[in-house]
């Protein structure tokens, strides 16, 4: 600064006293005089002398020393301007996380026509301070879980963690034990187990304060709403897969139309009989599938018996074919047989006869196991025979060592 | 002293952000906004922009979130048409609509536009569901069941009173559970479990009725077939008998022969297995060894 401010004082001519000695006269007196710039030599009339050096010297330091302070101090004042201005732009840079997207307000409003220009990608961006821009990120890029309470029994994480259950209650408290009510009046247990994609970054973000508990009511809500359709036994064993795709179907429609902004990538939805009655419900089971084997077992009975009968039936009508085509050859033959034996028989019937009695006696005597002959007795009575009926077969006996 | 033109241009700047900040506001795509002016209304704003204001204390801006937020209502209980006691519990989304009537009457508090809403939705809720009947909410007839006509009820009965007195607009209104009084759920544990005893003696002792009925069937039809095959069998023997009788002329030519030799083929037959004869030594041809003269043998065949 080339420039050397005044100091402060006051103004030309201001009356305030003094005392100082001349070296001829002394006096006392008032006059206005300007303390920066105090000329003695026009003070004293007639005095030629010069300003003393030393109260100059004095003067010019302390003005160099506050124009330097001064000086300082602008210095300090625009660098912190400069500062300032400097933070305001880089106040403006950001970064979006691979994980995430942003958008980009200007006036309250996203920048950029349609999605793909209004949603900033992963890295570096830059945007005006607020008030003029601001900028939302949004979590996409992760895939989010999401797992009801309302319908599940009260179990806590270690228990969840070892698999177990906690022990059966006969009475279900409000706001404690959860359970959905069944189209039979019934109570079950339900429990989802979602896990979903951010699909629309805008409308989750702008549309609801918290999308994800909107969801959350949303699934508990198509519990409820399928859970009251289907019978218990249905929706926790025969109708199983209907009821899962009740649910999310439901779900599916309130997703759409709440417009939330999200796309379902996985849904699991678990179900359970109430403790308490569970073990009924396995031994409704257990009897169901005793049931269906003893059908089973009646249907393969049923099947063999069939098979073996229609077998039976075959082998009785061959064997009826067998005989009827045995019985025509058989007498047919013996006819032809007859018709050939007839003409000798006639020319000496009695030669005949003997003849065939002998082939027959001898074909007997050949086929028989044993033959007894009965001696006459001596006296010429007849011997008296007794037959031993089902004999105990002879056993072969060891031959004796020698 | 020499003027530096890049403070000069810094200052202006810094000049410039504090005057917009103290003049100018913005209002995100999110929001709504109240200006009063000394404390009283002037406008409501609720497009998203930047908007000219008289800086603190002459206006005062009140900015609130527009976007849509749930509520859930406790589990409370409700009674049905058929004096069933129930517990409702159902979750309301809802917005800003009218910014100056919800500053005016809920300060612009969400926390107390919930506290608000609390009755308003346990009086709709208990209203409609005390029209309905207990099959109405939960049945296995899907016809029968209204289960959303009574949510639709109750969105359409809240959302004129909210809109109206708060400037509240509910945008959804769904349940999100239902249940029984707790002394309740053990009478239905109990019926339960009865009607699981019920399903397994039905269980069994159709299983085993059914199993009887196809057994029985089966050996019914294993008859049938066997009596048809027998029948059938008889009727081919029938016909070969027909067929035999005709040889029967011949036969007939000389009866005491055809009774003869088949005599003697019965006496053959007879004799081919486990037989023992006892013989007369005077049988023929045995005769021959004791008297080799005899001309006349005995025969003494026994079986």
């Amino acid at each position: 600064m080339s420039e050397q401010p005044k100091g402060p004082g006051s103004p030309q001519g201001q009356p305030h006293s003094h005392e100082h000695d001349h070296p001829d006269h002394d006096h006392h007196h008032d006059h206005g005089h300007d303390h920066s710039h105090h000329d003695h030599a026009k003070a004293a009339p007639g005095n030629g002398a010069p300003v003393p050096a030393t109260a100059t010297g004095v003067d010019d330091a302390g003005t160099q020393a506050l124009s330097e302070a001064l000086s300082s101090s602008f210095k300090i004042v625009r660098f912190l301007l400069a500062g300032l201005v400097v933070l305001f732009v880089l106040s403006g840079m950001f970064t979006v996380e691979p994980n995430e997207l942003a958008v980009k307000l200007r006036f309250g409003r996203p920048v950029g026509v349609g999605a793909e220009q209004q949603l900033l990608k992963p890295g570096w961006h830059w945007a005006f301070p607020y008030p003029i821009e601001e900028v939302v990120k949004i979590p996409v890029g992760q895939s989010h879980a999401l797992t009801t309470t309302n319908g599940w029994y009260a179990v806590t994480p270690e228990e969840e963690a070892r698999n177990e259950r906690p022990a059966a209650k006969w009475s279900l408290a409000p706001g404690v034990d959860g359970y959905t009510l069944t189209g039979d009046g019934n109570i079950i247990h339900v429990r989802t187990h979602l896990k979903y994609r951010i699909s629309d970054p805008l409308t989750y973000a702008f549309r609801f304060a918290q999308a994800s508990n909107v969801l959350a009511h949303a699934v508990n809500n198509a519990m409820f709403h399928a859970s009251a359709r289907f019978s218990a036994e249905a929706a926790l064993y025969h109708e199983k897969a209907r009821f899962q795709e009740a649910v999310v179907g439901k779900l599916r429609d309130s997703i759409s139309t709440l417009s939330l902004g999200i796309s379902i990538e996985t849904v699991d939805v678990q179900t359970s009989a109430p403790l308490e009655v569970l073990p009924k419900f396995e031994e409704v089971l257990t009897a169901q599938q005793e049931g269906d084997a003893k059908i089973r077992d009646a249907e393969g009975y049923a099947r063999s018996a069939l098979n073996r009968a229609g077998g039976d039936a075959a082998v009785i009508r061959n064997a009826g074919l067998n005989a009827s085509n045995q019985l025509v050859q058989t007498v047919s033959a013996e006819a032809k047989y007859f018709s050939d034996q007839l003409p000798y028989y006639r020319s000496n019937p009695d030669l005949f006869r003997q003849r065939w009695l002998l082939e027959a006696r001898t074909q007997v005597f050949t086929n028989a196991q044993e033959k007894h002959f009965l001696p006459v007795r001596g006296d010429g009575r007849t011997r008296e025979l007794r037959l031993l009926l089902s004999r105990e077969p002879q056993k072969p006996v060891a031959k004796e060592q020698p | 002293m020499k003027r530096n033109p890049i403070t000069l241009i810094n200052g202006l700047l810094l000049l410039l952000i504090f005057g917009l900040m103290l003049f100018l506001f913005q209002v995100r795509s999110t929001e709504v906004a109240v200006v009063t002016t000394f404390g009283r209304f002037s406008r409501s704003i609720t497009q998203p922009d930047f908007y000219f204001r008289m800086p603190w204390p002459i206006q005062k801006v009140y900015k609130f979130d527009n976007r849509i937020q749930a509520f859930e209502k406790k589990f409370e209980q409700t009674t049905t048409s058929d004096a069933l006691n129930l517990l409702v519990s159902v979750y309301v989304g809802w917005r800003i609509a009218d910014p100056k009537l919800f500053l005016d009457t809920l300060n612009g508090d969400v926390t107390k536009a919930e506290q608000t809403l609390d009755p308003l939705v346990r009086n709709v809720k208990n209203g409609v569901i005390s029209r309905y009947a207990f099959s109405d909410l939960v049945s296995t007839n899907a016809a029968a069941l209204k289960f959303d006509k009574i949510e639709e009820e109750m969105l359409s009965m809240i959302r004129s009173q909210a809109r109206d007195n708060y400037g509240i607009q509910i945008d959804l209104l769904a349940i999100n559970q239902l249940g029984l009084p707790e002394s309740i759920t053990t009478a239905v544990f109990n019926r339960m479990k009865a009607e699981r005893q019920r399903r397994i003696s039905e269980f069994r002792s159709q299983g085993e009725m059914q199993a009887s009925i196809i057994k029985a069937t089966a050996e019914s039809e294993t008859n049938r077939l066997m009596t048809l095959a027998q029948a059938e069998a008889t009727k081919i023997l029938g016909e070969a008998e027909r067929e035999a009788a005709r040889f029967y002329t011949v036969f007939a030519e000389n009866p005491e022969l055809y009774i003869f030799l088949k005599s003697l083929k019965a006496l053959e037959t007879s004799t081919k297995e486990k037989t023992t004869l006892i013989l007369d030594p005077q049988s023929a041809p045995f005769h021959l060894l004791s008297s080799p003269a005899a001309d006349r043998p005995q025969t003494g065949l026994t079986r």
